[in-house]
């Protein structure tokens, strides 16, 4: 098993919010969790990526055979994984070039992987780019600053692209997109996905589903998978919305 | 013993102690002192202050005739050591550099700008021990940099440096202190622009924990020139940075900026208080601060608009990282606008290190730590990236470096 969510129950502030939550991904597999506002799909993500401020209650998470809980935020990323965030964070100051070269290095170091050189990163980050249809002039600049809204989930999805993750989780990632930057983004997860690597989508609408094919769909209701099934659930949320499964 | 005991006692080491004006001036400063015994929660220059240490100081004072002025045989640049507040004369064609004298005794007070109650101020007009004068001569480009040495434990110097920039000359001046004797240098710098001069004045600050440092300056601008300040403060020791700018004439600038880092116990005062007393003129105050452990800070920026001082523009801002729980910084920004065509702004923003900053850039696999470095570099990476002198800009990033090694 690639990732392994069992009975994973978590609290923040004295609220519960992940209720005994199982999930089961396999390499190579894309699944996708819809949910209605506050069903904790956000929270899954987070703890998923070791976010600090949630407690856990109960239940335990492997990735890749390693005991999830023990390993902190970034080796969590060094390992594979890869949140692309709901609200990527503004850092003016912090260069994206040099910022995304060390954070790939990190992991090669982690994998006992040579690290990759200035210029060998260069050409890497300005191809990928490219193949995004992100300016070169934007790789000048800070992380996320000044970006529109669409911009920074392009530039998560670079960031993807550039680290290559095991395990990519995509948070809303098709919110405050327009239908182009919708396709890039879609068509640059798509070049993504291999045999070896898994995706867990969350969203809330079936729109990015139509360009992302999951194998397997999960509705998350109150903090836990109320159903799974094919895509053959997103169409059913889209006609019915999430009432029937509240 | 007393302010009056110590003056007395040390009297004849005390320059211009013959002058009956001077004599009398300081008479009334032992009288502010006597009478001022000493009101803390409102006199900005005594919070965070151990006062015992600046008031009841025992003055020692040694004249060295180690001060040198170095030609470097580079064109338009001079290195100078000052030894103990003191510099050895020296002219050409482009500067001239003497003692100063009775005149320059009290040359900054006509505008009111620093208030009677700062006491280091006045200490520093009682016991006034050393000093130099530099002029730099019409429309000349030079640059100078003056290291400041202390020799001795236990030293008591009060400085008092003249700068006159003539008409249509430009100075870059850079400035270190890196001292590391048990000592206190109370250094006042007055700096006159004469009409379109410049002049870029750097302040490197190093000095060790039990080393302490009180540095006043009073620029004075006239129209089209401009004075900018750069206060770079590493030091493990107590520094007061205190800088007060008029701007009396019409198209003038002054820019104070400044940037500590702090850590342990220390703590530093700041202060930047711009005088607009003619239109058209522009100020900017920017003050940055880390602190780590349970160091303290305080930052007291003022922009002062005269009614006749229209078209101004002024604006004031001051940010501090809070690295530990026990840090503290306190940020006073304050406005007083007496014309009514201005443009001016003030903001201040204190806080820890942003979460949400570090969870993201962790979350691309790097560590706590070189998040948090990172992080606190870009804090001032506007800061560091306007320095245009590749010497300067070595030395800060090394010193920048060597403060981020310890940040846990």
């Amino acid at each position: 098993m690639f990732l392994e969510i069992k009975d994973l129950s978590v609290k923040i502030e004295n609220k519960n919010i992940l209720k005994g939550l199982n999930l089961n991904i396999n390499k190579g597999e894309v699944h996708a969790i819809m949910g209605p506002n506050g069903s904790g799909k956000s929270t899954l993500a987070n703890v998923l990526a070791g976010k600090e401020d949630y407690e856990i209650i109960n239940g335990r998470i492997n990735f890749k055979e390693n005991d999830l809980f023990d390993l902190n935020i970034e080796e969590r990323a060094q390992e594979g994984m890869f949140l692309a965030f709901q609200y990527p964070v503004e850092i003016p100051g912090v260069n994206i070039t040099p910022f995304l070269h060390s954070a790939i290095n990190s992991k090669r170091k982690r994998m006992n992987e040579e690290e990759i050189d200035n210029l060998s990163f260069a050409k890497l980050l300005k191809s990928k780019a490219s193949d995004l249809g992100i300016n070169i002039d934007m790789l000048k600049r800070s992380v996320n600053t000044g970006f529109s809204g669409g911009e920074k989930k392009r530039y998560e999805i670079l960031q993807m692209s550039i680290l290559n993750p095991d395990l990519a989780i995509l948070d809303e990632t098709d919110s405050g997109l327009d239908i182009d930057a919708l396709k890039i983004v879609t068509d640059g997860v798509n070049k993504l996905k291999t045999k070896d690597n898994s995706f867990l989508i969350i969203t809330h609408y079936q729109k990015l589903l139509d360009y992302i094919k999951p194998d397997y769909v999960h509705v998350m209701v109150n903090g836990s998978i109320v159903k799974s099934g094919g895509s053959e659930i997103a169409a059913e949320i889209e006609k019915d919305g999430f009432q029937k499964f509240q | 013993m007393s302010i009056q005991d110590n003056y007395l006692k040390n009297k004849k080491n005390i320059f211009f102690s013959e002058n009956k004006d001077i004599q009398s001036h300081r008479e009334k400063l032992i009288n502010i002192f006597e009478n001022n015994r000493f009101d803390k929660k409102n006199n900005e220059s005594l919070k965070n202050i151990n006062l015992k240490k600046f008031i009841d100081f025992k003055y020692r004072y040694l004249i060295s005739e180690e001060t040198s002025v170095i030609n470097n045989n580079q064109e338009n640049i001079y290195s100078i050591v000052s030894v103990n507040g003191q510099c050895s004369s020296f002219k050409d064609d482009k500067i001239e550099i003497t003692k100063i004298l009775d005149e320059d005794y009290n040359d900054f007070s006509k505008n009111n700008t620093i208030e009677n109650n700062d006491h280091f101020v006045n200490l520093n007009s009682l016991f006034l021990n050393s000093g130099f004068k530099i002029v730099i001569k019409k429309n000349n480009n030079i640059k100078i940099k003056i290291s400041n040495i202390i020799t001795d434990d236990d030293l008591t110097i009060f400085q008092k440096n003249n700068y006159i920039c003539e008409e249509g000359s430009s100075l870059n001046l850079i400035e270190e202190y890196e001292n590391k004797n048990n000592s206190i240098s109370n250094i006042l710098n007055v700096i006159k622009l004469e009409k379109n001069s410049q002049l870029n004045h750097f302040l490197i600050q190093d000095n060790s924990p039990n080393h302490n440092l009180i540095i006043t300056s009073h620029s004075s601008c006239k129209k089209d020139s401009t004075y900018t300040q750069k206060v770079y403060n590493f030091s493990e020791g107590y520094v007061r940075n205190f800088h007060y700018s008029e701007l009396i004439e019409a198209n003038s600038e002054a820019d104070l900026q400044g940037i500590f880092f702090l850590k342990d116990n220390n703590t530093t005062n700041n202060k930047t208080f711009v005088k607009h007393l003619a239109e058209d003129c522009k100020s900017n105050q920017v003050y940055k601060g880390i602190l780590n452990d349970r160091s303290k800070a305080t930052y007291f920026s003022n922009t002062h608009v005269d009614q006749v001082a229209q078209k101004t523009e002024g604006y004031q801002l001051s940010k501090g990282i809070l690295l530990s729980d026990n840090a503290s910084y306190f940020s006073k920004p304050e406005l007083k606008i007496y014309a009514d065509d201005v443009k001016c702004s003030h903001g201040s923003t204190i806080g820890p290190i942003d979460e949400n900053a570090i969870f993201y850039l962790r979350s691309r696999g790097m560590s706590k730590i070189a998040a948090t470095k990172i992080l606190i570099s870009s804090f001032i990476n506007e800061e560091l990236s306007s320095i245009d002198n590749e010497q300067m800009s070595e030395i800060i990033q090394k010193k920048l470096v060597r403060y981020l090694s310890k940040v846990k």
